[in-house]
């Protein structure tokens, strides 16, 4: 028998109840649009923090200093630490940021040394729109990450202002580094200057190594190196930087996972009941088709379809609605000057279906076990 | 030929603490082609047995031979495929799915046979035709009168071509006028068609349509008797249905040889059985 006969008449049973369909559909999708949400701020974590056998990039930070706008160390530790063994690169960086706390909406300037930081990270990016020698020609250009243009609506030749700082737009990039989406790199000196007059103060240096085994023992070097001096230093890898810089939004996307699996619970609830209601309102209904010859278990599998596309539809609608929120409203949690993406991709709503199609099979389960085993005749009589 | 043969038939269940038997040691032989009402006083065991004869309710006890099956050994699953080519069941509250419309509603018990969708189709409006709802087949069971709900709960009945007619009071929501075209309609399809019915009813008239009375009293068969109405007379045999209220009457079917080919199918074997979801017991 081709079960998707029976297509028809539970996508009427599910148009047709329009209150009921619509009130579910709300309920779910509400649900998991608050579920996808919030793990997609957790896939912008992970992505950010967690460490991979690849990573090379170590960070040189002020020790004991958790900010960039306190973090300051001389611009001169650049040949020192070049010259350790091991070492392939080192770029030195300038933080500035429109607001220290944890915000949707921060812009941070990094300064960064434009020929040296395209001679290493000039394969890693795509300029969507502008070039790199735009960037060159002007003093006050400025390299933005897409994030940061969509959210501000800028494109290039646009000039615009924060923290004090004005720039132009010079070009836009695109990168799959989180660090890169939500930043603007303008010229290394510009920044020192426009910054409080900081020449020669550098936030931090990004070192990379030639062997991910060698993170920790150039780690302990750099840090040895100038344990003595005036600004000594603590040095990470970049993945256990950012985890230690963003430790509270950590604590805080890793509770609000349990927020993610309370809405699941209400989606479980919500159609569970809906199911049970409608197969309370349906025992005669479902005892005529019982007559007509239709099977108990295939009077089951329309009960756990109906509450299956009940879930479907509505996480679909929940779901589809945050990635496209996330999307478009380019929303990345900015701390201490680095960045945390809130990604959502396709892979987020097939998880969020998938979790949908498993809560509306769950719930209609023990509903649709009474509907097909209820005796037919006792039906009639109880209604 | 004998069609339904029911031998020492018991139904027993609880109720608290008392024990009910509306089937008490039933003997009962329903020759292919007979239309019988079954009648007696509440609690006398009708319903029960025509549920037991639909397949919808399981007796305690005895035989049940119908077409040559012994359908109390039929599990679960192979009785519901057996319901869905042998018996079309009429409800005396039509049970209409509400969110359907008539033509769906005829449409649901052809799903579970081997039919594309044209070929439903055309059963559906062969059905509708014959109980004279070509017209209404897209109202849904609110925007009919009780009349018209009833025919189409029999066109839903008779859709897949089954043998029996099983009736549980068909009449018995419904007005005078209603009533009789029901009845002119089951005879019809019992004359004409050579469906064996077996209908439920308090009502005397209403028995009158039938071939044989059975009455029932305590869960036995008291009397029965074959009918000896007039032709002509009202509520008796061979009374023609008069125009329904909505303006369009159900068909008066031909004799057996005069049969369109279209009514007739109605009468031919049941439609392709459905595909059993289990292996037998």
């Amino acid at each position: 028998m081709n079960p998707l006969k029976f297509l028809p008449y539970i996508l009427k049973q599910v148009t047709r109840h329009r209150v009921r369909t619509a009130l579910t559909l709300l309920g779910v999708a509400a649900a998991m649009f608050l579920f996808t949400a919030v793990h997609a701020m957790h896939r912008g974590v992970q992505r950010t923090t967690a460490a991979s056998a690849a990573d090379t990039t170590l960070v040189v930070y002020r020790k004991d200093r958790f900010c960039p706008a306190t973090s300051a160390l001389p611009q001169d530790y650049l040949s020192r630490i070049e010259r350790l063994e091991g070492v392939t690169s080192v770029l030195p960086v300038k933080i500035v940021v429109t607001n220290c706390r944890t915000s949707l909406d921060v812009v941070t300037f990094r300064g960064v040394p434009p020929e040296r930081f395209l001679a290493e990270r000039g394969d890693q990016i795509d300029f969507i729109s502008g070039t790199s020698a735009q960037w060159l020609r002007r003093s006050d250009a400025a390299i933005l990450g897409q994030t940061l243009a969509a959210r501000r609506g800028l494109s290039v030749g646009q000039r615009f202002d924060a923290a004090g700082i004005t720039v132009t737009v010079a070009a836009i990039i695109r990168s799959d580094d989180p660090q890169d989406q939500n930043v603007a790199y303008v010229a290394l000196d510009f920044l020192q200057r426009a910054a409080r007059n900081q020449q020669g103060i550098v936030t931090q240096f990004n070192v990379k190594v030639s062997n991910p085994a060698l993170l920790e023992p150039v780690a302990a070097q750099i840090d040895d190196l100038f344990a003595h001096a005036q600004e000594p230093t603590s040095t990470y890898s970049e993945k256990a930087f950012m985890a230690r810089v963003a430790q509270d939004v950590v604590e805080l996307v890793s509770f609000a996972r349990w927020l993610g699996a309370g809405c699941l619970v209400a989606v479980l609830a919500l159609i569970a009941n809906v199911i049970i209601l409608s197969v309370q309102s349906r025992i005669a209904e479902h005892a005529v088709l019982q007559t007509l010859g239709f099977t108990g278990r295939l009077v089951a599998a329309l009960v756990v379809a109906e509450g299956t596309i009940l879930a479907l539809l509505g996480g679909g609608l929940g779901a589809l609605a945050a990635i496209l929120v996330a999307r478009f409203g380019s929303f990345a949690l900015s701390v201490e000057g680095q960045s945390i993406p809130i990604t959502a991709d396709a892979p987020l709503l097939l998880n969020g279906l998938a979790a949908c199609a498993a809560l509306g099979i769950l719930a209609g389960l023990v509903p649709a076990w009474q509907a097909s085993r209820r005796p037919i005749a006792s039906c009639f009589r109880s209604v | 030929m004998t069609l339904i043969k029911a031998r020492a038939l018991v139904r027993e269940y609880q109720k608290g603490q008392a024990s009910i038997r509306p089937l008490d040691g039933l003997d009962l032989d329903v020759q292919s082609g007979e239309f019988l009402a079954l009648m007696g006083p509440s609690g006398s065991g009708k319903t029960t047995l025509l549920n037991c004869i639909a397949g919808i309710d399981t007796p305690t006890s005895g035989t049940l031979d119908i077409d040559g099956q012994d359908i109390t050994k039929l599990s679960r699953s192979r009785l519901a495929t057996w319901r869905a080519s042998h018996v079309g069941y009429v409800f005396q509250l039509y049970n209409l799915v509400p969110v359907l419309t008539a033509y769906e509603n005829i449409e649901l018990p052809l799903l579970l046979h081997p039919l594309s969708r044209r070929q439903r189709h055309e059963r559906v409006a062969e059905a509708l035709n014959l109980v004279g709802l070509e017209d209404r087949h897209d109202h849904f069971p609110r925007q009919l009168s009780g009349g018209q709900e009833q025919r189409v709960a029999i066109a839903r009945a008779i859709v897949a071509r089954p043998p029996i007619l099983v009736a549980d009071e068909p009449t018995g929501d419904l007005d005078r006028d209603s009533a009789s075209r029901i009845m002119g309609l089951l005879r019809s399809l019992n004359r004409d068609l050579g469906k064996t019915i077996l209908m439920v009813t308090h009502d005397p008239k209403t028995a009158a349509f039938a071939t044989r009375t059975l009455h029932l009293d305590h869960g036995r068969l008291v009397r029965d008797r074959a009918a000896s109405g007039t032709p002509g007379t009202p509520g008796a045999p061979g009374t023609p249905p008069t125009t329904d209220e909505a303006g369009s009457s159900p068909r008066e079917l031909p004799s057996a040889d005069a049969r369109s080919p279209r009514a007739a199918n109605f009468a031919s074997a049941p439609a392709p059985a459905p595909a059993a979801t289990e292996p037998p017991p």
